[in-house]
């Protein structure tokens, strides 16, 4: 396969027959000239740009792995545990697809998370981007829902444990509750029939809409063009080809320089995945090596440390139904970023320090909640977490006010860049 | 197009070998890493070690099979036929030599000790996979010569209920059936006189 | 300021700083491991086929009884699932002593033959039962029923105890159990106390009590471990009873995982190949960004 380089404005080049045949029939060619030579980029893109094409790279890992462990896992509770045992000892190099999944999960949410941080520091969330800002955070909601249906499947102590604490955070809805936790549930505790419809959910429903929704983002992405970290419009300087001028092709220059983000990446996973795939008992916990028990808890019931932070919040309040609320509100804050947000300019490289702080502090308080998550109910973690809780929605609650009072530098008129190495 | 991000002008020329050589690089090394990657998910897909586990040889217990009786055993999923052949159904299987699309077995599938006359390590027992080499159903056994139902010439064997294909008391298949080649014979090796370990080329 | 990473010069400095941190981090768990073991109730382990030795170990002088055992709760297994012999010893052993009781549903006899290269003929004459395939999943004669009877609850499969408890607590566990006139099984254990299994290895380790001593906790007056004192004297010397156990924990590590071997060895090449990979790329992409200015 040959990368073939159109610089804008050459001559055509010569197709073959068969090219040409194809040509006629699927808009390939108008693809490729539309969407990748014919895209045009910032060209200050820098490290916190790479972790987009990571998170479609792991989608695509994740989609493929879980593809293979559905061809040998057996759900039911009587089988689940055990065909995950067949599959590490058994199937020829199932312990390595079942460690990419694994693996593959949590670097799904490291990237993700990663991912929307950059939203946070460069204001990729403001006008015109904020429907794609929405479609990701929904993005995000499902992939939510994936890794927990999906974690219940191997169906041991944690998996059954985690699933009815969560599923039982759905009784805590006035009125509704606990008919709705039965229905969650279809049965009287968490059972065969719970394990199944999660299977079901897991391996076709919610990839489904996981893949609608992606592509969704990326129409979204299209339109508006990707932001940058100084934050301003490139489209306001177009060339006289009709090209931002501060803009380049997404095809070469950011194929190329993703293929290097993408090799990184692997390196790192396959550090992981070959070398500490439990990672101390944060990818695979080892309550999880046990089957599940219906009469034995395991010592500290935690999801895994990409929920971590939300279950610390829950945890915060004494109160079941606030706590609950509380959670809903933590998630639901996001989406109303774009408008919480009413500083002048976009990038965290001209705002004012107290947009620095809060983002600091949100960060900061993000990691505490998922330290203080990951613990027992001991005083000092629930501590930790009530006062993460608090820096948490203070960066939402107090933007609009520290966005607005703030002295901010002026955005320059063009893109700040040094040329590479 | 000197103004857009990319430079175009006379001091920059770009060298096109170089890049040429570089993406080849590029592409060669991955299409290396994902030859690599694909094959440990082509492997898992080749028996499990349960499954091999369940396709070790079956043994068999010869001493009930009575003369002229046949009975069914399975070898790795597979409907596994073994005859104790009395003298008088031996004798049969040079005589209808022009009737068989391949009397020699040359085209059919049978280890080197089941390349003879009788198909088989010895006269006395037959062991074949009971599985019909048009589409694969499971041929029924008719011993009984110059059955009505099929004609004649039948020496006795099997018929095949799917399609119509007929085979000898060899297992070798008669000209005018579906099937063309005649039913395969397994690894098979004896224990001791009476028994019979099948899925291997020696005990 | 994160902002402004400028990632390749910055790449360059902490590789250096990482690949000098990791070498660190090997000599210092290498120096640990050194004198972790030698914290435990034994010094350096022995290659000594400890559960041949029938010759009585040596016994147990006049002089009044050695304490040991204070520091056991950071006794480590230190075990190394690279070393054959001791994942053979530790099969062998295990089958002999464990098996009576305890299956490991999701071993099968084969697998072990091969990943511990035992040849098949060794393999059936010794290790598989003779009523048994060597393709056979590994279970317990142990029938439920008595089990429930006899202890209380079935004795665990232990084909997933070492990740799901780690190979410390298992070595703990079988090396802290000590008399107890109070318990039914007359035996009770620091590591999982009140447990319903027997001290089954005493006639191999010999018979230690716990002395306990009296402290001031929180308020209230508690017993609190002090040290262990040998009673009798088993088949074996602690060095020798020490290497038992720890080579039937490294088996137990192994089965946990059969896979980890060839894990970790395939995992150097791949991540050697990536290394490549990408070096690859970089070069790529430095020469068409040089059209970016």
């Amino acid at each position: 396969m040959s990368v073939e380089v159109h610089p804008p404005g050459a001559p055509p080049v010569k197709t073959g027959r068969l090219r040409a045949w194809f040509y006629k029939r699927f808009p390939i060619e108008e693809f490729i000239s539309d969407q990748l030579t014919g895209y045009y980029a910032p060209k200050n893109f820098n490290f916190w740009y790479y972790f987009g094409v990571l998170s479609l790279v792991v989608l695509v890992l994740q989609l493929f792995t879980g593809i293979f462990l559905t061809m040998f896992y057996k759900v039911g509770e009587a089988t689940s545990f055990s065909s995950v045992e067949f599959i590490m000892r058994e199937v020829d190099y199932g312990w390595l697809i079942r460690y990419l999944h694994s693996t593959g999960a949590s670097a799904f949410f490291l990237v993700v998370y990663l991912h929307m941080f950059r939203a946070l520091l460069y204001g990729s969330y403001k006008a015109p981007r904020e429907l794609l800002w929405i479609i990701g955070m929904v993005v995000y909601l499902a992939l939510m829902a994936e890794a927990f249906f999906g974690y219940v499947l191997p169906w041991g102590n944690m998996s059954y444990w985690a699933a009815q604490v969560i599923v039982n955070v759905f009784g805590t809805i006035p009125a509704i509750g606990p008919g709705l936790v039965e229905w969650i549930r279809g049965d009287y505790g968490i059972a065969d029939a719970t394990l199944n419809r999660f299977f079901a959910l897991h391996v076709v429903a919610v990839p489904l809409a996981l893949l609608l929704l992606v592509m969704l983002h990326l129409v979204a992405l299209r339109r508006t063009g990707s932001s940058n970290p100084d934050g301003i419009e490139i489209k306001d300087h177009l060339g006289p080809d009709g090209h931002p001028i501060d803009g380049i092709p997404f095809h070469p220059y950011y194929t190329i320089k993703d293929t290097v983000g993408v090799g990184v990446f692997l390196v790192v996973f396959s550090i992981v995945v070959f070398f500490v795939p439990t990672f101390g008992g944060y990818l695979l916990e080892p309550a999880n090596f046990e089957m599940a028990n219906p009469l034995s808890t395991p010592p500290e019931i935690t999801p895994s440390w990409y929920l971590t932070p939300y279950y610390a919040i829950l945890r915060g309040i004494p109160n079941q139904r606030l706590g609950a609320l509380l959670l809903l509100l933590a998630i639901l804050a996001y989406f109303f970023l774009p408008w919480l947000d009413r500083s002048p300019v976009k990038s965290m490289r001209y705002k004012g320090w107290l947009s620095r702080t809060f983002l600091a502090l949100f960060v900061i308080a993000f990691l505490g909640l998922i330290y203080a998550g990951q613990h027992g109910v001991e005083p000092i973690y629930v501590l930790i977490g009530r006062v993460c809780t608090v820096l948490y929605f203070a960066y939402f609650v107090l933007m609009p006010w520290y966005t607005r009072i703030e002295r901010v530098k002026p955005a320059p008129d063009r893109l700040r860049f040094r040329a590479h190495a | 197009m000197a103004d857009t991000g990319v430079v175009t002008d006379d001091e920059f020329v770009v060298d096109e070998s170089r890049r040429k050589l570089l993406l080849t690089a590029t592409a060669a090394t991955g299409a290396l890493g994902v030859a690599f990657a694909a094959a440990p998910f082509i492997a898992s897909w080749t028996p499990s070690e349960r499954a091999q586990a369940l396709g070790l040889p079956t043994e068999l217990d010869l001493a009930p099979l009575e003369a002229g009786q046949m009975t069914v055993t399975v070898w790795r999923k597979q409907p596994i036929y073994v005859v104790h052949r009395t003298a008088d159904m031996v004798a049969t299987l040079g005589n209808h030599q022009a009737l068989l699309k391949d009397p020699q077995s040359s085209d059919s599938e049978q280890p080197a000790y089941a390349a003879n006359r009788t198909r088989s390590r010895t006269p006395e027992y037959l062991v074949l996979v009971g599985t019909c080499t048009h589409l694969g159903c499971l041929p029924k056994a008719h011993f009984e010569p110059h059955d009505p139902e099929i004609g004649a010439y039948w020496p006795g064997g099997w018929l095949c209920p799917c399609h119509g294909s007929r085979f000898d008391l060899a297992g070798r298949v008669f000209e005018g059936s579906p099937a063309s080649v005649n039913l395969r014979v397994p690894p098979y090796a004896f224990a001791g006189p009476r028994k019979l370990v099948i899925g291997v080329d020696q005990v | 300021m994160l902002d402004r990473l400028n990632v390749v010069p910055l790449a360059r400095k902490t590789s250096r700083v990482v690949l000098a941190a990791l070498l660190g981090c090997v000599l210092a768990v290498q120096a640990n491991a050194a004198s972790e073991s030698a914290s435990s109730p034994a010094a350096a382990a022995t290659s000594a086929s400890a559960a041949d030795s029938s010759s009585a170990a040596a016994s147990e002088s006049s002089a009044p009884a050695e304490a040991f055992g204070s520091n056991w709760e950071g006794w480590r297994s230190g075990n190394s699932v690279a070393d054959l012999d001791s994942l053979q010893r530790g099969a062998r052993d295990f089958l002999n002593y464990c098996n009576g009781c305890h299956s490991l549903k999701y071993m099968r006899y084969s697998r072990i033959g091969q990943d511990l290269q035992i040849p098949p003929d060794l393999l059936q004459k010794d290790l598989v039962p003779a009523t048994r395939k060597p393709t056979d999943y590994i279970q317990t004669p142990m029938p439920e029923q008595d089990a429930v009877a006899w202890f209380g609850k079935q004795p665990p499969d232990l084909s997933l105890m070492a990740r799901e408890r780690g190979t410390d607590y298992i070595y703990r566990f079988l090396t802290t159990f000590y008399v107890d006139t109070s318990r039914p099984t007359g035996a009770n254990n620091l590591q999982l106390p009140t447990t319903a299994m027997p001290d089954v290895l005493s006639e191999l380790e010999g018979l230690k009590r716990a002395v306990f001593r009296t402290e001031m906790v929180n308020g209230t007056k508690t017993q609190v471990f002090d040290h262990f004192e040998m009673v009798a004297s088993g088949s074996l010397t602690r060095e020798q009873y020490d290497g038992f156990v720890r080579d039937i924990v490294n088996f137990l590590d192994y089965v946990g995982e059969p896979a980890q071997a060839h894990r970790r060895a395939l995992g150097v090449w791949v991540v050697l190949f990536l290394l490549v990979f990408t070096w690859i790329a970089y070069l790529l992409k430095k020469e068409y960004w040089k059209d970016v200015h």
